[in-house]
């Protein structure tokens, strides 16, 4: 072996082997266990079977092209993208989203969205096409009229030709059955935008293979923050799964009274849209209705008063500011306002009278899982080092471009 | 008291199923549960996991066969968290002391009690099952 080839040996070495650093703290067991909950990743990808098109790669190049189009909005200003920026993360970087007009909500990232069972803050929409024609319609934000959005689909021959490509049939004649497949080619684009791997993917899938070496070479103020995740802060009580969440609504002592002094009662209100939707999985325009379980059999009660989406972690260093109202900048914001929890924030469900007479009024104080946690600057810092390590490495998708 | 109870199984139940009660047969491997002079056993499918439904095929047997339930309820709530769960299940009476309910979910890991509800002559008995998820 030449000298030249003992170095290069010698570099390969040292590249596999961990930094002098490098340490691995002790996970117990119910640790170990919480840990590989949260992958492998990607999980299996499952096509949405309401959905015709799902997983169909000619409906995802319709999708896309729609998705960047913005002809759909009435005045021809905004397209889904205007909004969700693929250079941000498919989110805005602002606190609320700016459509129309004022919307008092924070724009959630599409990325994973194809994991979710409920769409939005509140889950106001129950599949991913149908919340992808949520905001083209609502006047807040796209404003578009399902007159004008079939109008334009049907007056343009590429997109006819896309179409038609795509469902294998022509343009239904039924407006709300077009409008429907625009939210289903939406959709499957979107389905496309899956995040990549990450370090902490790399330290769980060595976790499970037992290969402590590798485990090792995990940042350590990342494997602390780890171990408060799925320990003394519980956190993975709701964002639990591959996806870092239950998919579920929590309250979690964000005031529900905005700025301009409304209230937004969240899933209460998400669940009453749902139902009431022309477009849920109950509808004529769903492709399984059979399966609609979640739909069939979602609760309205109290309880929703004031909940939200339990958002995914994965890329959440990414996507500031944070929670349905955009109201904390940082990670460290977020990470303080669970360590500073009190019952007292958390009884956000104070006897406001519901706008709607003859609504139950949430009249009793939220019990809440959450607790106070009292962490220290460092536990601080640890939780935040550990939710960069859901950031995936820096790729493309595929269609995005 | 249980709030946000499940769909009802009533007026069915009037035409006499519990007047005269079923052979009270379990299915194989059912997970019994006992309480207020009644018996249940069920047997869940799948089994139940964190964010995921279920259903549950149960009986139903009151220690008095003379008892006549006029309404079955399912619920499950989480005591150290204060909360249900966010989906109602539906009850459909297969018949002979025999049930069904779809549509359930637990969406947190932790302890549960699962909590079948029988009413009968005014009073509620509640058959409880304790079960923790990972």
């Amino acid at each position: 072996m030449s000298l030249a080839q003992r170095c290069l040996v010698a570099v390969a070495l040292l590249a596999w082997l961990p930094p002098a650093a490098a340490a691995l703290i002790h996970f117990t067991d119910k640790e170990r266990a919480a840990i590989l909950q949260h992958g492998p990743w990607p999980p299996a990808l499952a096509s949405d079977r309401s959905n015709r098109v799902s997983g169909n790669r000619e409906a995802a190049r319709l999708g896309r092209q729609l998705f960047f189009d913005a002809r759909l909005s009435t005045d021809g200003r905004q397209s889904c993208a205007s909004c969700h920026i693929p250079e941000r993360a498919w989110t805005d970087g602002r606190a609320m989203a700016a459509g129309h007009d004022d919307i008092r909500r924070n724009t959630m990232s599409v990325t994973n969205a194809r994991f979710n069972r409920w769409f939005g803050w509140s889950g106001a929409s129950d599949s991913l096409w149908a919340a992808s024609l949520r905001p083209l319609m609502d006047a807040r934000e796209m404003g578009a009229a399902e007159r004008h959005v079939v109008q334009l689909l049907r007056s343009q021959p590429d997109l006819v030709r896309s179409y038609e490509k795509a469902f294998g049939r022509a343009m239904p004649r039924d407006d709300e059955a077009l409008t429907a497949d625009l939210g289903k080619a939406l959709a499957a684009f979107q389905e496309t935008l899956v995040s990549g791997p990450t370090p902490f993917d790399k330290f769980r899938d060595a976790l499970a293979r037992g290969d402590a070496r590798l485990m090792a070479r995990y940042p350590m103020p990342a494997q602390r923050g780890l171990k408060l995740f799925v320990g003394k802060g519980q956190c993975n009580v709701c964002h639990f799964g591959p996806n870092f969440s239950n998919g579920e609504f929590d309250k979690v002592g964000i005031p529900v009274r905005n700025a301009g002094g409304d209230f937004d009662w969240g899933r209460y209100d998400g669940v009453k849209a749902v139902r009431a939707s022309r477009f849920n999985r109950l509808s004529r325009h769903s492709d399984d209705r059979a399966g609609a379980t979640s739909t069939r059999h979602v609760a309205l009660d109290v309880e929703a008063y004031g909940a939200f989406k339990v958002p995914g972690l994965r890329n959440v260093a990414l996507t500031s500011p944070y929670m349905h109202n955009g109201s904390l900048a940082t990670l460290h914001d977020v990470v303080r306002h669970y360590s500073e929890i009190t019952a007292e924030k958390l009884h956000i469900a104070a006897a406001h009278p519901h706008p709607e007479p003859g609504e139950p009024l949430p009249s009793r104080p939220a019990e809440s899982p959450l607790r106070t946690l009292s962490l220290s600057p460092q536990e601080i810092e640890d939780l935040v080092s550990f939710l960069h390590t859901l950031t995936e490495v820096p790729r493309r998708p595929a269609l995005a471009k | 008291m249980l709030r946000a109870l499940v769909a009802t199984v009533a007026a069915s139940l009037a035409g006499g199923v519990f007047a005269q009660p079923g052979p009270c047969m379990p299915e194989r491997g059912a997970t019994r549960a006992q309480g207020g002079g009644y018996t249940v056993h069920f047997v869940a499918s799948p089994s139940p996991v964190v964010d995921r439904h279920f259903t549950l095929n149960f009986t139903v047997c009151a220690a008095d066969r003379t008892a006549s339930p006029e309404e079955i309820l399912v619920d499950a709530r989480m005591p150290s968290h204060g909360h249900g769960m966010n989906y109602r299940p539906t009850i459909t009476n297969l018949g002979n002391g025999r049930y069904r309910a779809e549509g359930l979910m637990f969406h947190m890991s932790g302890q549960w009690e699962l909590a079948f509800v029988v009413k009968e002559a005014g009073a509620t008995r509640k058959i409880i099952h304790v079960l923790v998820l990972k």
